[in-house]
């Protein structure tokens, strides 16, 4: 709060300051004299501004003397004019239609371009708009704000990582996720590890040493059409991250503050009545009564009744999670003059996990100059980029090591608390602490004996550096070139305290352990060469990159169950004999040529013709090292061309054809022999050698419009594209003869193909009163058409503990596969001769988890000096999975299990012999649907969900005066992912356990969903 | 212009640099085979892994065959206490261990060794495969043998009685190889087993291998399997006769399978049969094989031998509740061998060729207590005089300290006294009783003899799971086999499907259809 009236005192002084003013009044007309309404009109190198009226009309207080204004409106092209000391009434003219859209954008390689000349689609965000929520992953901002973009964030708190796919799945064993490029140069992303269904750790991913401050703009480039110059990297489309620069002038700094608070919210629907005495579970087996007493032999072990009781303890589940914040300091420097212009930041990052004993910190410095020499001929720039982050326990998910298991399955009739208290007990037969719980069971910990005694790091050290010359050899004619060295050191260390669960850590203590460096060198030379002949323009590039990423250059190692020499000392000369230290490492080798021409008619046709061929390392010895592939489009602004109702203020239309390659994984030509255990010996390679191995080619059509109406007030953007990838890089099964255990093969058709549209609108543009609004809509469809010409049936995933994420042809990418049960052909589930409902024989299709429709709806709303923002994210379409609800049911602890026992019953429409059946005991209904590998037919849900992603209100402290020392300054109220409108699954699909393919949108005792708030404090001097 | 050229320079070292691009995708941690070939490690260095892969882990023993015939069971309700233990098939991988580990790379060793002319590799390579396909056969029936190494993408299977005259023919022919260099020295480097490289013991090896594979066609092709027995019995290489020759594989540096599953994941613990049996005849071996109970109120019903076990596919209420039962011998933790195939293993099997007249046998009795003493002998266990005469000590009953539903009655009331004047019947049950008992740690064959002959005689399991998915059990019967693996069930289908067809009419792919060689008839 004291920065608050901090705020408050800055803004007396700037109203103190507001002296010596004149009063300017005016009108703002467009070519046929109408007046613009919503215009902004700016003094220059001051802070005064407002916006006209429905009429065109402003008035603005302004510093006496002769000053410039600045114009600018959506639709015109910005326009300055002097104001003489002594004119108090001006009228502008704007010059509107198609030259306003001479915008520039950047594209590969950092190429700017005008818009129009584009063939391909591309989108820009502003770093504006992914600071406004204080967002401290630049990825999760872009959630919403741009079409086509199918984020998907792992829900492991700060500094996880996240997937960005544009236009749908493209190989089946590649990520298919966009590649990111900074500053035009492409940045490593080389993802950890991530959660699958019996444990692990998100390893998080390259993406978080960016720091969000730092970024100018972002353009997505959603096509190969668009990347083709980036070569296989771009086949996935790019996420451009364009950062600050020092601009001449006066120096500026700004200085932002953000916390923002996390909350767990929507946890599973648990039930705290029911129990039992003893056991893991919440209930009782009804047959247990069947047993005759003279059986029983010291029965106390095993639970005997079912119990209900209003005395159990509640609530330690949502107790156990904590609030979570997230604070974050930034400052920044620029300035320059004509000759030299440089700009710093830095940046902290101080969170704490909703998890408990979860952190996470992160240090960002930032510094980049450029300077001009040899009469501005040669323009020298370098920018380095120094991140540091150090995460401790981050939140896993699956069975094993994870403290949500034991938390949630907590036997109702036993004491939390003093599991809680007593974590750990004195082993006295060993000296040592153990860990105190009642249960064995391989997935269940005390949860307090994991966060405190399992401790796991993970810190990495970051630095990207890079050089640009820029040279203009003669006009027309410049030649760059860049060099980057991208380095990170990575280090992961998770250690499991002896006496904790015996089947996933040794008697004495577990350590896995990977310290390792990755370290990728980027060079490129471009040629370019610019000018215009009469009615033609060219534009042409030709150039040459070099890449070589040395990635995961280190060891690792892990004792497993294998006991260590001495308890809980975590050394490596503590290791028992028998671990191996495994040197990790690989290197991959690109180099391209590549060349653009464009060729402009009159500045409303565009041609533009590109070629890349690489040469990958990763196809060596097969003679496909070296690949060519081309890219040709067209655009037409026809609103330049012919004359359009005057309704139209712009329209283009584009189409381009173009054919890229995907890599292939490092070392499948020729696959050697292995040291596979510590008595030395010898493995065979197991992979037939491939040397006819070839890239993965994608075929990539698309074609768009972009429309501008009401003088620009109305926006739309729409793309279609239809994308078929060949020469699929898969697995199998080898055949015998070849003497090895699998081969890989070229073969398959994926088909990806859909449309994104962008509407942008200024429903409102009054002189107080603004709202701009935009949707981002789109839809990817998906076909597997086929993988294995001769072998239809053939399939790639398989079961996965009760589901199975499966493609094959005919299908599309993330199909899931589960049981449902066994029904006759009424439709009546089959008991079997127990009464327990029976399960199909097979897993049968439900669904996929790809969403078919993903929507973003972005509103901007001023009035006067606040200012106002709503971001409503909908994924319609698709299924989601929880593992964690069949666990809950069939250990007795959801509410549903205790409801149905309130009832006596579940109904059911089943059939046993020939007798239908309605009711069923609670119990053996949900063991048998419940826990893993069961029918899982309860736990698949719609993953449709439209959610409140991201709100703001804010006020802006504008100073009046002409020469302020705070410029500017504005405090904000943000919130993330607030509120669902709708959503059916008990979890958020969206937050994801893991990044990979293959168990996306399933829970497996994930981290529950969260929602953020907090406030966003910002001052410019 | 300069600049131009400065680019083409560039594209020139490009080009020269794809030079290197061969060494840039090798993976560093991988050996070369040119690299292998320094100190002629190239053929013989695979040679560990193969034989080291004949032997399963936990899925593929523990959670199967050691817990169905009651050597072992699990502590732990895996999956929700329905699982392999139970009847219901969750984890089938022996399979893919043969093929991945053992055919495919023999192949390329087979082939190295006779592109690097050492033919006894080669040979060497066959009878590893022969062993380790004639155990997957034990498991599934048909599997793919003599069609392995087609480049088909539907491989079909051998129809198993195919398949033994195989084993028997290339058998012969290991044989002859060996028995023409019996100086041989070339294996000695690379052999991890006991044997050291010696080819007068891997012949014995051979000899006693077709002993095991002739028996266990001895009712269902009494001609081929008494001819294959004599030819065992006679050949002059001779058998396993001695603890000396033993057939004994080193663990790598591995521990113990089973000492890891019970001492680091706490999920096996002693069998309830072998328990009954052991304590019953007052066995001196149980304190070699397991580990007393630290509460001694978890045997109160024979508190002077403090064993306890779990029942054959029990009834598990929390995992906690049978952990205090007996462990394995803590001296598994330490041993860095396994036993494969022991003296008394061919005791037995004279034992029982002897009792079917098979020639050069030998006397069934001697055999039968020679087989005992071999047994004890190796084990270090002692008052194997007293255990051969005793004829009234019978297996106990069954009592689970936590929960009744696993108790039993012993089925079965053999004593360990051989009586001459006892019929076959009686006999064969003594013998197999023995050979089941010396079976510990290397428990196939004692499934494959119970499957056979119905010996010993143990009880059913507590909690039968079997359903249609994977066959039913009726409850007076057992397990039969293991089903084809899924990764052929759905890459392989046709041949799947053929290779039911080759297991006789009614034959089924799943767990209650009879291999060829388990008759469900007499014995004799």
């Amino acid at each position: 709060m004291s920065k608050f009236k901090m705020l408050l005192l800055f803004m007396l002084i700037a109203n103190a300051l507001l002296a010596q003013n004149r009063q300017l009044s005016g009108l703002v007309i467009d070519s046929a004299n109408n007046g613009v309404p919503g215009a902004t009109v700016k003094v220059k190198a001051g802070k005064a501004q407002t916006v006209t009226d429905a009429d065109g009309k402003f008035t603005l207080s302004v510093p006496a003397g002769n000053i410039v204004l600045e114009i600018s409106s959506v639709g015109f092209a910005k326009k300055e004019i002097t104001v003489a000391e002594t004119d108090n009434n001006v009228s502008v003219k704007m010059a509107s239609s198609s030259e306003i859209l001479s915008e520039i954008v950047v594209t590969a390689l950092g190429v700017k371009r005008e818009r129009k000349a584009l063939t391909y689609a591309t989108q820009q965000v502003g770093g504006e708009e992914l600071r406004k929520a204080a967002n401290i992953n630049f990825v999760d901002a872009l959630n919403g704000k741009a079409a086509g973009l199918d984020i998907k964030v792992s829900n492991s708190g700060a500094g996880g990582s996240t997937k960005a796919v544009l236009r749908g799945n493209k190989s089946l064993t590649g990520l298919s996720e966009a590649l990111y490029v900074i500053d035009g140069i492409p940045m490593i992303n080389n993802k950890g590890s991530q959660p699958d269904t019996y444990g692990g750790t998100d390893g998080g991913d390259g993406l978080s040493a960016i720091n969000p401050a730092d970024i100018e703009t972002i353009s997505i480039l959603r096509g190969a059409n668009a990347a083709i110059l980036y070569g296989s990297q771009g086949a996935n489309g790019v996420i451009l991250i364009t950062t600050k620069k020092g601009k001449a002038g006066k120096t500026s700094v700004d200085i932002n503050h953000s916390t923002v608070l996390e909350q767990v919210k929507d946890l599973p629907q648990f039930q705290y009545r029911y129990g039992t005495v003893g056991g893991d579970y919440s209930w009782t087996a009804p047959d247990l009564t069947v047993i005759q007493p003279d059986e029983l032999i010291n029965i106390t072990k095993s639970p005997i009744t079912n119990i209900q009781s209003n005395s159990y303890q509640k609530g330690y589940i949502k107790d156990f999670f904590r609030t979570g914040a997230t604070i974050t300091n930034s400052v920044s420097v620029q300035g320059g003059n004509d000759k030299t212009t440089a700009y710093f930041s830095y940046s902290n990052i101080s969170a704490t996990g909703v998890m408990p004993t979860n952190k996470y910190s992160k240090n960002n410095f930032s510094f980049s100059q450029s300077t001009k020499l040899l009469s501005d001929k040669l323009t020298l720039s370098s920018n380095v980029i120094f991140a540091s982050e150090i995460s401790n326990n981050r939140p896993g998910a699956g069975y094993y090591n994870n403290p949500l298991t034991g938390l949630y399955l907590f036997a109702r009739d036993r004491d939390f608390n003093s599991f809680k208290q007593n974590y750990q007990v004195f082993d006295s037969s060993r000296n040592l602490y153990k860990m105190n719980w009642y249960s064995t069971e391989e997935k269940q910990n005390n949860p307090f004996w994991e966060l405190n005694n399992d401790p796991k790091l993970q810190k990495s050290s970051r630095v990207i550096a890079s050089v640009k010359a820029s040279w203009d050899i003669m006009p027309h004619l410049r030649f760059e070139a860049r060099g980057n060295i991208d380095y990170n050191n990575v280090t992961r260390d998770s250690r499991y305290a002896a006496g904790g669960n015996s089947v996933t850590v040794s008697t004495t203590g577990s350590w896995s352990y990977s310290r390792y460096v990755d370290q990728s060198l980027y060079s490129d030379g471009i040629l370019t060469y610019n000018n215009t002949f009469g009615n033609l323009s060219l534009t042409a590039l030709g150039g040459v990159s070099y890449q070589k990423n040395h990635f995961n250059d280190g060891l690792t190692f892990g004792n497993g169950t294998t006991a260590m020499l001495y308890p809980n000392v975590f050394t490596f000369a503590n290791m028992p004999p028998t671990v191996i230290f495994n040197q990790t490492g690989y290197t991959i080798i690109k180099q391209g040529a590549f060349a653009d021409v464009q060729l402009g008619y009159k500045n409303f046709l565009f041609l533009d013709v590109a070629g890349r061929n690489d040469w990958a390392s990763t196809l060596a010895n097969t003679g496909n090292q070296s690949y060519l592939y081309p890219s040709v489009g067209l655009s037409a602004v026809i609103s330049d061309m012919v004359k359009l109702p005057t309704a139209i203020s712009y329209l283009k239309i584009r189409g381009s054809i173009s054919q890229t390659a995907n890599e292939v994984p490092f070392n499948v030509v020729h696959p050697d022999n292995v040291i596979n255990n510590a008595a030395g010996g010898i493995g065979r390679p197991s992979y037939k050698p491939f040397p006819d191995l070839k890239p993965e080619k994608i075929k990539s059509n698309e074609f768009g419009t972009e429309m501008r109406f009401l003088d620009g007030r109305l926006g739309f953007d729409f793309t279609y594209y239809n994308d078929i990838s060949t020469n699929q890089f898969i697995t199998l099964p080898a055949p015998s003869g070849s003497g090895y255990v699998s081969q890989y093969i070229n073969a398959g058709r994926i088909t990806n193909h859909g449309f994104e549209l962008t509407l942008t609108a200024d429903p409102i543009r009054t002189k107080n009163f603004s709202w701009r609004t935009s949707i981002n809509a789109s839809q990817n469809k998906n076909k597997i058409v086929e993988l294995i010409a001769s072998n239809p049936d053939y399939q790639v995933g398989g079961d996965n503990e009760g589901f199975a994420s499966i493609i094959k042809a005919g299908g599309s990418f993330n199909d899931v596969y589960i049981y449902h049960f066994l029904r006759n052909d009424a439709g009546q589930i089959m008991l079997d001769a127990n009464s327990v409902p029976q399960k199909a024989p097979t897993q049968t299709l439900v669904g996929n988890v790809n969403p078919d429709y993903l929507l973003g709806w972005n509103n901007n709303v001023t009035y006067k000096n606040w200012f106002a923002s709503a971001l409503i994210n909908g994924k319609f379409g698709g299924v989601a999975f929880s593992k964690t609800e069949g666990f809950l049911d069939s250990y007795g602890v959801s509410e549903r299990t205790a409801a149905a026992r309130d009832q006596g019953y579940v109904t059911i429409n089943a059939i046993k012999g020939d007798k239908g059946v309605t009711t069923i005991d609670p119990y053996t209904y949900y063991s048998a649907v419940g826990d893993r590998n069961k029918i899982m037919e309860p736990y698949i849900f719609k993953r449709t969900n439209i959610r409140m992603g991201q709100l703001v209100i804010g006020y802006n402290f504008r100073p009046k005066n002409a020469n302020p020392v705070i410029k500017n300054a504005s405090i904000s109220l943000v919130g993330r992912n607030l509120f669902f409108f709708y959503k059916k699954a008990p979890f958020d699909p969206e937050q994801s356990i893991s990044t990979a393919n293959n168990v996306q949108s399933n829970d497996i005792f994930g981290l529950p969903p969260t929602r953020s708030y907090g406030i966003n404090v910002k001052f410019t001097f | 212009m300069k600049q131009i050229i400065v680019a083409l320079l560039c594209l020139m070292i490009f080009s020269s640099c794809t030079k290197n691009f061969v060494e840039t995708n090798k993976d560093p941690n991988q050996i070369s085979d040119e690299s292998l070939k320094q100190d002629f490690n190239l053929v013989g260095s695979p040679f560990s892994n193969l034989i080291f892969n004949l032997n399963g882990h936990q899925i593929e023993e523990d959670l199967c065959y050691d817990s169905w015939m009651g050597f072992m069971n699990t502590p732990t309700d895996f999956v929700g206490n329905v699982n392999n233990t139970t009847y219901y098939i969750r984890w089938n991988t022996y399979w893919d261990r043969i093929y991945g580990s053992v055919m495919s790379p023999s192949k390329q060793v087979i082939e190295l060794a006779q592109t690097n002319n050492l033919p006894l590799f080669a040979t060497w390579a066959k009878l590893i495969r022969v062993i380790g396909v004639s155990k997957l056969a034990a498991i599934h029936g048909p599997v793919i043998y003599s069609n392995y190494g087609s480049s088909e993408n539907s491989i079909l299977y051998d129809k198993e009685s195919d398949l033994y005259s195989l084993f028997f023919k290339q058998l012969d022919s290991i044989q002859a190889d060996f028995a023409a260099n019996p100086n041989y020295a070339g294996f000695t480097k690379f052999d991890p087993t006991a044997y050291g490289g010696s080819i007068p013991k891997w012949q014995k090896l051979v000899n006693s291998l077709r002993l095991r594979l002739a028996m266990r066609l001895s009712k269902i092709d009494k001609v081929t399997a008494k001819a294959e027995g004599e030819k065992a019995l006679s050949d002059p290489a001779g058998l396993i006769e001695t603890n000396g020759d033993n057939f004994t594989n080193s663990l790598l540096g591995n521990i113990m399978p089973v000492a890891q599953i019970c001492y680091q994941w706490d999920d096996t613990r002693m069998g309830a049969v072998i328990e009954s049996f052991m304590v019953g005849l007052k066995d001196g071996r149980i304190s070699k094989y397991f580990a007393p109970v630290a509460d001694a109120s978890m045997a109160a019903d024979h508190p002077s031998i403090p064993y306890k076990g779990i029942r054959n596919g029990s009834y598990i209420k929390a995992k906690a509740d049978h952990l205090p039962l007996s462990k394995v011998s803590n001296d598994f933790n330490s041993v860095t061998t396994r036993r494969d195939f022991t003296a008394a293993e061919v005791a037995f099997l004279k034992a029982e060729a002897g009792l079917r007249g098979w020639a050069g046998a030998g006397d069934p009795k001697t055999n039968y207590e020679n087989g005992i003493r071999l047994s004890f002998a190796d084990w270090g266990a002692g008052g194997v005089d007293a255990y051969i005469a005793d004829a009234t000590s019978k297996p106990t009953n069954y009592v689970d300290p936590v929960d009744g539903r696993n108790n039993f009655t012993a089925v079965s009331t053999i004593t360990v006294a051989w009586n001459d004047a006892d019929n076959n019947e009686l006999k064969l049950e003594k013998i197999l009783t023995q050979k089941y008992l010396a079976a510990f740690t290397q428990t196939l064959e004692a499934w494959v003899d119970f499957r056979r002959t119905g010996y010993p005689k143990i009880p059913h399991v507590a909690k039968n799971d079997s359903n249609g998915d994977w066959g039913v059990i009726p409850a007076d019967q057992w397990i039969k086999r293991m089903p084809f693996v899924n990764a052929e069930r759905t890459g392989n289908t046709a041949a799947v499907a053929d290779a039911v067809t080759k297991m006789g009419t009614g034959a089924k792919d799943d767990i209650a259809t009879r291999l060829w060689w388990d008759t469900g008839g007499p014995n004799f």
